[in-house]
């Protein structure tokens, strides 16, 4: 398959779908509904596609807007945005659109009885397009306007349902600390545009290898503040405790699951690894990521154990897993260049598609659960277990996987983590360890109550319709298969996109070749 | 770096986990004093709390575990923590905007003497 030829249709088909969804929109309900399923099912086959080819030829796709070539006419340097993608990037577009196209699946039963549909079909595939253009971006202010495409799409959509107070609110808090840490690291991009003059990451790349600077490294604190917080990192992550349960369900599910890793983690991991790489004392960062990544994962789980609303819960957890993803990227960096450091990176991004599909269904099983008996309070969802047994049976895998229980794929991430953290630092994997003690008691407590006494209301409940339970099937199915060849996903996929990562000189060169 | 490892290994020891565990009900009901079947023997001991018990204001509560049960005790030993961890989360946006320009100085301080 040529990756190349396909790529830029993992713009096009979402940018035209978004766009033509307000025409379509006028031939009804069900013409909208199908619209909106071709359309993140052709994204998805796309991006399994592009996954595919840069798996199977483990070289890097680089496509040019306008031009055959990224070099300018005469000139030796790049001066067209580029589209680039190496075997991160394209683990995180399958993880995008597969991850969407469930949760697009999922809003046909969910969403029905809400109105102002034709928009959240609309945002809901924009939402997709930002964070597909952040995983394949070559371009910085390319980057930077794919970032805030996804930004606005996910303040709207937090505040979607504007019948409550609650989303307006935390639609509103994550839309103006939002658009604070955006301009942040849009000041980065305009610091090192001045300096550099250039915004293509490859040659900027060279151009920071060559004569590094005091500004670059306040571009990049630009960058890591902005990125951190993006990404929900403690104690940056209050937003998203907020936002992310206000949010509808699918929603909270591509929040959760994609949004924080695509417009935090990866853009972070790409900007440290690809660009800055060894022109930087990657020490030096390594250990301020690993600071953060340890408060994050203990604040993040220790806050969810303390919540009765199921949704608050899940969002703190999300923070406590992103401080084991800041961990490994964080080791990952410390111990560049070493297999320790490898180990933890490849962790780290196994873990990132892990989570994201791990949360993505235990936000699903929480919207199921709102819809059945209209509350997320946990004290009145005792019992659950004997009238929804399909949905608890997915909830059992679903945390059990986040905790890392083994044999379910959450256990080989989290492994790799902790091994590669107590070979780094003991005193790490301990703090690692402290996180999932905590993490375990929030899941263990939501767990004892589906499990409880059947209360009045929950007599009433029952496992949802086909189009809610094929998502949640369909992810449980995944976890479980996934959790079954560790070995083999994280010798043939991760471990080699952790390497292609460090391989600076290799992202540099698909763009520049030989110039 | 840690050795091997293999999920089918888990799924093996955890079948092997509840064959021995059920072997060992069985042995259990023969050879004890007799367990009870009904009644109060059967009621799950959660925290001191009677499943049974009706607390005045708290009837729509009746009988029902809620996680809070469970983990009663571990919220209550780190009492202090969370209180503090609560504290901090105000919901606020000053504070969110103030934990922002906090952790961008120091990072930038960071990066500026030692990156």
């Amino acid at each position: 398959m040529n990756g190349e030829a396909i790529l830029p249709y993992l713009i096009i088909i979402p940018l035209f779908g978004a766009f033509s969804m307000p025409i379509v929109n006028l031939l009804g309900r069900k013409a909208r509904e199908a619209w909106a399923v071709l359309i993140s099912g052709a994204t998805l086959i796309v991006g399994s596609g592009i996954f595919y080819s840069v798996w199977d030829t483990k070289e890097i796709l680089v496509y040019t807007l306008g031009a055959k070539s990224p070099l300018g006419q005469g000139v030796s340097f790049p001066i067209r945005i580029v589209w680039e993608v190496d075997l991160f990037g394209a683990i995180m577009v399958l993880m995008v659109t597969l991850v969407s196209f469930l949760a697009v699946l999922y809003s046909l039963g969910y969403m029905k009885h809400d109105t102002g549909l034709d928009k959240y079909y609309t945002l809901i595939i924009i939402l997709e397009l930002g964070m597909l253009g952040i995983a394949v971006t070559g371009d910085l202010f390319n980057f930077y306007v794919f970032l805030e495409i996804m930004s606005i799409a996910s303040y709207a959509l937090v505040a979607f349902r504007n019948d409550t107070w609650e989303g307006i609110e935390a639609g509103i808090k994550y839309m103006f600390v939002g658009s604070i840490a955006s301009a942040f690291v849009l000041l980065g991009i305009a610091l090192l545009y001045g300096q550099y003059g250039t915004l293509t990451m490859s040659y900027l790349a060279v151009k920071l290898a060559e004569s590094p600077s005091v500004t670059a490294k306040v571009a990049l604190a630009l960058f890591i503040a902005g990125l951190l917080f993006k990404s929900g990192a403690s104690p940056v992550h209050m937003w998203l405790a907020d936002a992310h349960p206000a949010a509808p369900s699918s929603i909270s599910a591509m929040l959760s699951g994609l949004v924080i890793k695509i417009g935090g983690i990866y853009a972070l991991t790409r900007i440290l690894f690809s660009i800055y790489g060894a022109s930087i004392s990657v020490k030096t960062v390594g250990w301020v990521i690993i600071i953060f990544a340890c408060i994050t994962l203990v604040v993040g789980n220790a806050m969810a154990v303390i919540q009765n609303d199921m949704k608050r819960l899940l969002a703190y957890s999300s923070v406590g897993q992103i401080g084991y993803i800041l961990l490994g990227l964080g080791i990952g960096l410390a111990a560049y260049g070493s297999q320790t450091g490898e180990t933890a990176m490849a962790g780290a991004i196994y873990h990132t598609f892990n989570h994201a599909l791990m949360k993505a269904l235990l936000f699903l099983i929480a919207g199921v659960v709102i819809h059945q008996l209209g509350t997320r309070d946990l004290n009145e969802l005792s019992g659950l277990a004997k009238t929804m047994p399909k949905t608890t049976f997915a909830f059992l895998i679903s945390a059990a996987a986040i905790i890392g229980m083994p044999p379910l794929n959450g256990f080989a991430s989290k492994w790799l983590i902790y091994e590669s953290s107590a070979v780094f630092n003991p005193i790490l994997g301990a703090i690692a360890i402290i996180g999932t003690a905590f993490c375990t008691a929030a899941y263990v407590k939501v767990l004892y109550t589906f499990l409880g006494r059947p209360g009045e209301s929950v007599m009433k409940a029952k496992d949802p319709e086909g189009s809610m339970m094929i998502p949640i099937i369909l992810l449980t199915a995944a976890i479980i298969v996934m959790g079954l060849f560790p070995w083999q996903i994280s010798d043939k996929v991760m471990i080699p996109a952790a390497k292609a990562l460090e391989n600076q000189l290799a992202y540099i060169g698909a763009v520049l070749g030989g110039a | 770096m840690f050795g091997y490892w293999d999920a089918l290994y888990f799924v093996f020891v955890f079948i092997i986990g509840l064959i021995l565990a059920y072997i060992l009900d069985k042995w259990a009901k023969r050879s004890s004093m007799g367990t009870r079947e009904v009644g109060d023997g059967t009621k799950i001991f959660i925290s001191g709390e009677d499943p049974e018990e009706v607390i005045p204001g708290f009837e729509h509560l009746e009988g029902h575990y809620t996680g809070r049960n469970v983990m009663w005790g571990l919220t209550y030993a780190l009492k202090r923590f969370f209180t503090a961890l609560k504290a901090d989360h105000t919901g606020l946006l000053t504070d969110y905007v103030s934990y922002l320009v906090i952790v961008t100085a120091f990072v930038m301080g960071v990066l500026l003497i030692w990156g």
